[in-house]
């Protein structure tokens, strides 16, 4: 009678935990579904009609194009499409669409709030088993040839070996950038050069990521182009010399010469006639005494000011200007040199493209 | 004793100079030797000690002057006089080059006689200033006269005027400058009965702050 109380509760725990991961999953489904080019078949999907469902997103999926449905969308209406297979009973089918969306995007966990366990272990399955990888990289990148670095991301669904190589358009080797296991993710730099460490020669190179099975088969390789561009950094044009306003005369004039002189001869003159000025008529002496030193400076002056004197002071500044001008084309100068050597390498990664191998 | 005063009063001006400029004061001083000769009714001569000091405060300046000594006749061996004399002027500058400036003078002798002769002038004066000699050199004249005075001496006073003129040299690599002048007073007593003449060479030092 116990055993028969247990085993009924435990019936009801799963069903309440059941119509809870459905309402769940109704609530999570309908605002996925809102807008995206595979809402019918979800929505069928969310009503558990699955045949309806697989129906209309099998239909959906075959007519989708990159235009009209983006990778994630094309990922939720195959996640929705393997598990309308798997509640269908269909668990090959459903292998393969999931198998479909690993290759698609091998970063791609499906909602467990949304999908049950039955889902997400199947998926799970098929992605560890599945040899998928997928490139990130950033559409435009400038960098300096030789000491700068193209980074990218090699994303892999599960463990497995990688070579990552870039190539002629031709298939050529152009370059080999990893070989060997990798995890999750994988982060690669190149530093635009080739195998020899020179600028590339060609326009375009192919990013090729080749995915192998343990077995040493080839799994799978994504192929990404590359259009590369040389670009010269632009030198700086030299800074212009010193404007002729600028400069200080080298050279005294005559101006201070003839102040020097004729204002001390003019000064001399009133203190020896100062007397007469204020009309005094017994002056003493000594006022040509201070007449004769205003006059002996005005000379001097005469002589320190001499037109066609060097200006020491002047000639110094003026150096000390045209030094600061000589340091500056010396900077520039340096810094065109190295502008010049410093050559950029523009990379623009195009549309990344999946080969699948050759079945024997 | 005079020396160390002397030092003093130099070492008192060069403070008052940078407390001044600390309030946004331009002071300016300075300690001249005066040798003065004074002819009237006597022929005096002898050497005076003088301060000067002037504060400006953008274009109007207050100027106080100060000298004295000792005088006697030219040439004997009688102990001088003294000579005292004294000059508070106001002025203002229209130009960097010119300075009006009205206040008294005043002017203390004592002749051969024992009589003391004392003078207030108040003048008018005019002072242009200019370089010469580079920036270092200034040259300077000024001219004074006087509105109105007083004298106490039995004729009448006429008219009386006077001036400076002289050389400034400022020291390059000190706020120092030196001077060298000769000035002269002219005063008319009586019509023209009596004439009252002093002059004499200046040679000072001071400190500016301009």
């Amino acid at each position: 009678m116990r055993q028969r109380g247990a085993a009924v509760r435990r019936h009801l725990t799963w069903i309440c935990l059941l119509v809870c991961g459905w309402s769940a999953a109704a609530a999570q489904g309908a605002a996925q579904a809102a807008g995206s080019p595979f809402a019918e078949g979800i929505r069928a999907y969310q009503n558990l009609d699955f045949d309806q469902a697989a129906a209309l997103l099998r239909r959906d999926l075959a007519r989708a194009t990159g235009a009209t449905a983006s990778a994630s969308e094309r990922a939720q209406g195959l996640v929705y499409l393997g598990a309308a297979d798997l509640f269908r009973g269909r668990r090959d089918s459903a292998v393969a669409v999931f198998r479909r969306l690993v290759q698609l995007d091998p970063r791609y966990r499906p909602d467990r709030l949304v999908f049950p366990p039955e889902v997400t272990s199947v998926f799970d399955n098929v992605r560890v088993e599945t040899r998928a990888v997928v490139l990130v990289a950033p559409p435009d990148t400038e960098v300096s040839a030789g000491t700068g670095a193209f980074t990218f991301w090699v994303v892999a669904s599960a463990f497995q070996t990688v070579e990552v190589t870039l190539r002629y358009q031709d298939g050529a080797p152009f370059r080999a950038l990893y070989a060997g296991p990798m995890g999750d993710s994988l982060r690669v730099q190149w530093d635009g050069l080739d195998a020899a460490g020179q600028m590339p020669p060609v326009a375009r190179v192919l990013l090729r990521v080749a995915s192998r099975a343990p077995t040493g088969e080839l799994a799978g390789i994504v192929q990404l182009p590359l259009d590369l561009r040389v670009v010269h950094v632009d030198t700086l044009p030299w800074p212009k010399p010193p404007a002729d306003s600028l400069l200080l005369p080298e050279r005294s004039g005559s101006r201070p010469a003839l102040r020097a002189l004729l204002g001390g001869a003019l000064l001399a003159t009133t203190v020896a006639t100062l007397p007469s000025i204020v009309g005094s008529d017994h002056p003493s002496g000594s006022r040509l005494v201070v007449a004769g030193a205003v006059g002996l400076a005005g000379a001097l002056g005469y002589v320190l000011h001499r037109p066609g004197r060097a200006l020491t002071v002047n000639i110094q500044a003026n150096q000390a200007l045209r030094a600061r001008w000589q340091q500056g084309v010396a900077a520039v100068k340096a810094e065109n040199v190295r502008r010049r050597d410093d050559v950029h390498l523009a990379v623009h990664a195009g549309e990344p493209t999946a080969i699948k191998p050759s079945a024997r | 004793m005079r020396v160390p005063a002397l030092a003093a009063a130099l070492v008192a001006l060069g403070a008052g100079t940078t407390l001044a400029r600390a309030q946004g004061l331009t002071p300016a001083g300075g300690l001249s030797v005066v040798s003065t000769r004074v002819r009237g009714t006597d022929l005096l001569t002898g050497t005076a000690l003088g301060g000067q000091g002037a504060l400006a405060l953008g274009r109007v300046e207050f100027a106080l002057s100060y000298v004295q000594g000792k005088i006697g006749p030219d040439g004997g061996g009688a102990p001088g006089q003294d000579l005292v004399e004294g000059v508070a002027l106001l002025g203002v500058r229209p130009a960097r080059w010119l300075r009006l400036a009205v206040g008294p003078h005043a002017r203390s002798y004592t002749l051969t006689g024992g009589t003391q002769l004392r003078w207030v002038f108040w003048e008018l004066r005019a002072r242009a200033s200019g370089a010469f000699v580079g920036s270092a050199g200034r040259g300077y004249v000024e001219l004074w006269r006087a509105l109105s005075a007083s004298v106490n001496a039995p004729e009448s006073f006429d008219h009386a005027q006077g001036g400076e003129a002289g050389m400034v040299v400022h020291l390059a690599r000190a706020p120092l400058e030196l001077r060298l002048g000769y000035r002269i007073d002219h005063a008319v007593l009586g019509g023209g009965t009596r004439l009252e003449t002093v002059d004499g060479v200046v040679i000072g030092v001071g400190l500016s702050g301009r």
